[in-house]
């Protein structure tokens, strides 16, 4: 018997060929996997790339400061985000012994298992004190934190005293653990003292500053990319404004009311609008849009609405071309999502004597929603991630400024001027593109996933 | 619940009907905004290609400044040395508000060659001193206005201050212009005579096989048995043409119109053969039809082939803004875009060559061959979020890792090639989506049958699956293509230059040379930068010729996907 078994071990062995005679044998489908592993390889390096200069950047401006990147800023630690970061951390412990060890609980005093009404208003009136005394919005926040914990653990007290299972939620875990490392970040960064703190938290994005020589680093320099990011975020925001109306009522127009003829030649129309290059839209923001923006904001500032004299290169002109641009993607996108609606619903709903309105608006956006909704934010992505007509038609100056009458810079501009002309590698300006850009990508891979995964969400329902 | 519909039907139905109407008319009218944006943006685009004159305003004179000026100049004669007008004559036209009432008054003006005459026009409460003024080539000449109001100025005809010597271009002429001619150019023919008979004839084997004639069906049945020779005889002819015409495009194109005109008469002589032998009558179109094997795809080619070559074979299409002229800083309006054109089919040539057998191959695996590993989500994954990143991203990748030397850089510099890698990573993920929805539509019946004869999986793949597969394929390359094809940023990054006065080399990054390249996108994007108007309808003119090319190819494209999913659902 054993002799069998061991003939028989060895007969698969020798049947499991090498790797080598696997190549060897499927040579069409190893190079078929290798053609498809490119796609990966490009993600790396795309991902290698930009952490790699990111990373040169921010220890580059850390050490052109007289900071060590790595340090940061650690005296934040001592402030009240740090003390948030205690609490959280002490809630945390809490929350891991109790879940290792919940039998601890029964030595617990009774004045935290079953509290009387005094401790618990004492408590109440502790904490409003504290909120009066603490002025930090974070830490205010955090100290709900101990009550919900407290709430648990009488809980868990009671479900412990009586024979039930054991809780294996790890969610408040999880989001204790995230929480904690969240306002850890806030709390090396906030007072701006590393790199990475005058990047995210700081609003002065001067490159190339008043300095004798532009290309390496100096005190007149600032790299706050929220200014680029909340002219990104108007811009972007601006153009959901007037895509998502439009195009959703569009989508709507076209799966629901339209004949087929006129199907047939609004469609091939949104495509021809999708298929025209953003450069020409560029170009059409800065010669015919930017000037009616202008007559607009020059009405608006005789008016004091506003309190600068409007230019031509401005984020509203920007936002109205971009909008333009993602309207065909989003119109197609939820054209798609309406139609993948059962026509049972429809028909369903019409029989109960609807009318045609009241069931497009109350069963097929509410059965498609999710796929409307990731063609929104598919389109935010886009509108994210477009460069030349945002570059032609917002202007290269960046400032921060809720006026969008003024020209500012997105970044998506930032990187496509600041390459323009010669740029050396390995200087200042160089790197900083590599710093925005990673900032972009990441924005934009979140953006995608989110997308993606509402996308997929609706697929499986139909 | 009777209570409820009565309510519905007499209190809202009033109501609901509104509603209903309004709805849909907002939804209609959504749908149609789209629309208008498209028009208004061709319509925008289209008036700057039309070349103003000189046009400005002459600022209103105040008690500081008693007499406003403004400078005129002409840089060429507009007559010639015996007084006669070259082009047309140059006419200004003055207009101003005179007390709510609009005033005007042309002015024409002979620019003569003797330099340093110089005559001004003066206006005033009374109206313009003059009618007519003669000035000199290359001199300064004033409008002199002490109206308090300002004084319009706009050319209305004659050429432009910056023209050449022969007057051109002239006001309100078209940037793009296009010289054809027919068969005949300068006196020679515009290509050679076998080239000539070549399209003749694919012109006759297309009509044949599609408007078939009775006398024409009968003349052809002479000739059935003979396709060996007659075949023999196309390709002689096509390397005859090839020789003649001395490897030129024409003569490529007089070849290729020989091959196809051979092919499809071969399938129709064939065709006629295999009716014949069921002792039917060839003269039955509708059975002829069905009898020529793959009739559809022939035609297709064959037409897309005659339109092509009809833009050299018999007539002579010559766009001067797209393939002769360079850029030319002193003089916009002299300037094309020849080394942008040339640079865009470069960089999508190579782009093309390198992403799409990697991305067709990826997406067979993906398809056909990948077990739903983690491996194989992750790498579908990454697909779906790369066709997702902003296409400037990938211009920093082709920056480090292409352009850049040292590391991970293979140091091509800011050249054609690096710009041509770029451009295929970016189609890559477009195309491997598009390759895969193509595969997954194909029924699996087929590859089930293919199986079950005891074809191997690569033998299933290559000679059932990728046929049917392939138009949707092409489609969605050529669509990639296209996209490409009109994008700027990642160039910008890669480092395409704003003034190239030479064809592009595309072997640069390697053999070394003149790096520099432009690209289409590039070439608007910088001359809509300049400050000058006369830059802003060179950009438009640009603007048009890309959106006339890219149009060009979606439909290509369109039609492909159509013939094909006819012939796939009959």
């Amino acid at each position: 018997m054993t002799a069998l078994n061991e003939t028989e071990v060895k007969q698969s062995s020798e049947d499991e060929p090498s790797l080598l005679e696997r190549i060897s044998k499927e040579r069409t489908r190893y190079i078929l996997f290798f053609t498809s592993t490119s796609v990966i390889l490009i993600t790396l390096g795309i991902i290698q790339t930009l952490l790699f200069e990111a990373t040169t950047f921010f220890s580059e401006v850390a050490d052109g400061r007289g900071w060590f990147s790595a340090e940061m800023d650690l005296s934040g630690l001592a402030s009240s985000s740090g003390m948030a970061l205690l609490v959280l951390v002490a809630c945390l412990a809490l929350e891991w012994g109790l879940s290792q060890r919940p039998q601890f609980l029964s030595k617990a005093p009774a004045l935290v298992t079953s509290p009387t009404k005094p401790v618990v208003y004492g408590l109440v009136a502790a904490t409003a004190i504290l909120w009066l005394v603490v002025e930090s919005f974070l830490l205010c926040l955090v100290l709900l934190v101990p009550w919900f914990m407290w709430k648990r653990t009488v809980n868990a007290y009671l479900v412990l005293s009586s024979p039930s299972s054991k809780s294996t939620d790890k969610s408040v875990m999880y989001g204790l653990f995230f929480g904690s490392l969240t306002v850890l970040f806030f709390s090396i960064t906030t007072n701006y003292g590393g790199a990475l703190g005058e990047f995210f938290f700081s609003t002065q994005w001067t490159p190339t500053g008043a300095c004798a020589d532009r290309r390496s680093l100096c005190d007149n320099m600032s790299f706050g990319v929220n200014s680029l990011l909340f002219t990104t975020i108007q811009v972007a925001f601006g153009a959901l404004f007037i895509a998502v109306p439009l195009g959703v009522g569009c989508a709507i127009y076209l799966s629901e009311y339209a004949s087929p003829r006129l199907v047939a030649v609004v469609k091939p129309t949104l495509e021809l609008l999708a298929g025209i290059p953003s450069v020409v839209y560029g170009f059409f923001a800065f010669i015919y849009i930017g000037p009616l923006v202008v007559e607009f904001g020059e009405f608006a500032f005789a008016r004091g609405w506003i309190d600068a004299p409007p230019n031509v290169l401005n984020p509203i002109n920007g936002a109205i071309v971009v909008g333009v641009m993602i309207l065909p993607l989003v119109a197609s996108m939820s054209e798609d999502a309406l139609r993948a609606v059962p026509n049972e619903l429809r028909e369903g709903s019409l029989a109960l004597g609807a009318t045609r309105i009241e069931t497009t608006f109350r069963v097929m956006i509410q059965a498609s929603l999710s796929g409307i909704l990731a063609s929104i934010i598919l389109a935010l992505s886009r509108a994210v991630g477009e460069t030349m007509a945002v570059t032609l038609a917002v202007g290269t100056v960046a400032v921060y400024t809720t006026n969008m009458f003024l020209p500012a810079q997105t970044m998506t501009a930032y990187i496509a001027q600041r390459v323009g002309g010669d740029l050396p590698f390995g200087e200042i300006g160089y790197l900083t593109i590599f710093a925005v850009g990673l900032y972009l990508f990441v924005i934009t891979l979140c953006l995608n996933l989110l997308g993606n995964k509402v996308l997929s969400a609706y697929r499986e329902a139909y | 619940m009777k209570k409820d519909i009565d309510l519905l039907k007499k209190r809202n139905r009033r109501r609901r009907d509104v509603m209903e109407k309004v709805g849909s008319t907002g939804l209609a009218l959504s749908g149609l905004i789209g629309l208008m944006f498209l028009s208004v943006l061709v319509w925008q685009i289209a008036i700057p290609t039309f070349i103003e004159g000189e046009t400005g305003e002459v600022s209103p004179a105040s008690e500081f400044i008693p007499v406003s000026e403004y400078i005129l100049k002409w840089d060429h004669p507009t007559v010639d040395d015996n007084g006669d007008l070259i082009g047309d004559e140059v006419v200004l036209r003055l207009t101003w508000d005179d007390n709510g009432a609009e005033r005007t008054h042309d002015v024409a003006i002979t620019v003569t060659s003797e330099r340093n005459l110089r005559e001004d026009i003066v206006v005033n409460e009374s109206g313009v001193s003059t009618d007519a003024v003669t000035v000199g080539k290359k001199t300064k000449f004033y409008v002199q206005s002490s109206l308090t109001v300002p004084v319009e100025i706009e050319q209305l005809t004659g050429p432009v201050p910056a023209a050449d010597e022969t007057g051109s271009p002239a006001v309100s002429s078209f940037v793009i212009s296009a010289d054809v001619d027919v068969l005949v150019s300068e006196g020679e023919l515009v290509s050679h005579p076998f080239a000539l008979v070549a399209w003749v004839v694919l012109l006759v084997s297309i009509v044949l096989l599609s408007y078939p004639v009775t006398p024409l069906l009968k003349g052809m049945e002479s000739l059935i048995g003979r396709q060996r020779m007659l075949r023999f005889g196309s390709y002689g002819l096509g390397v005859l043409t090839l020789l003649a015409g001395a490897f030129s495009l024409e003569a490529y194109l007089g070849a290729a119109c020989w091959v196809v005109s051979a092919v499809g008469m071969n399938r129709m002589l064939e065709g006629m053969e295999r009716l014949r032998s069921q002792g039917r009558d060839i003269t039955q179109f509708d059975r002829l039809k069905h009898s020529i094997t793959n009739r559809e795809g022939v035609l297709l080619w064959a037409r897309m082939l005659l339109v092509f070559s009809a833009l050299f074979i018999p007539l002579l299409v010559d766009i001067p803004f797209l393939t002769e002229r360079y850029q030319d800083i002193f003089q916009p309006y002299a300037s094309g875009i020849r080394s942008a054109f040339f640079g865009t089919i470069w960089v999508m040539g190579i782009a093309m060559v390198v992403s799409m057998p990697v991305s067709i191959g990826a997406a067979i695996y993906l398809e056909e061959y990948a077990a739903p590993t983690g491996m194989t989500k992750l790498i579908q994954a990454l697909v779906t979020n790369l066709a997702g990143v902003p296409s400037i991203v990938f211009g920093m990748f082709g920056l480090a890792v292409f352009v850049k030397q040292g590391g991970i850089g293979m140091g091509l510099g800011p050249s054609i090639l690096a710009a041509g890698f770029t451009m295929g990573v970016m189609a890559m993920p477009i195309i491997v989506l598009a390759s895969q929805e193509a595969l997954r539509s194909v029924p699996s019946s087929i590859r089930e049958s293919a199986y079950g004869v005891g074809c191997t999986q690569w033998q299933v793949t290559r000679d059932h699956v990728l046929p049917s597969a392939m138009p949707g394929i092409m489609t969605g390359s050529i669509l990639a293509m296209s996209r490409i094809m009109g994008e700027a940023a990642p160039l910008v990054v890669v480092g395409a230059a704003a003034l190239v006065l030479f064809d592009p080399e595309p072997l640069a990054g390697i053999t070394g040379g003149n790096l520099n390249f432009t690209v289409i996108p590039i070439q608007i994007y910088f001359w809509t930068s300049e400050p000058e108007h006369a830059w802003h309808s060179m950009a438009a003119a640009a603007s048009i010729s890309l959106i006339l090319l890219l149009a060009t190819m979606n439909s290509v494209a369109i039609l492909l996907r159509q013939h094909f999913r006819k012939r796939l659902n009959p």
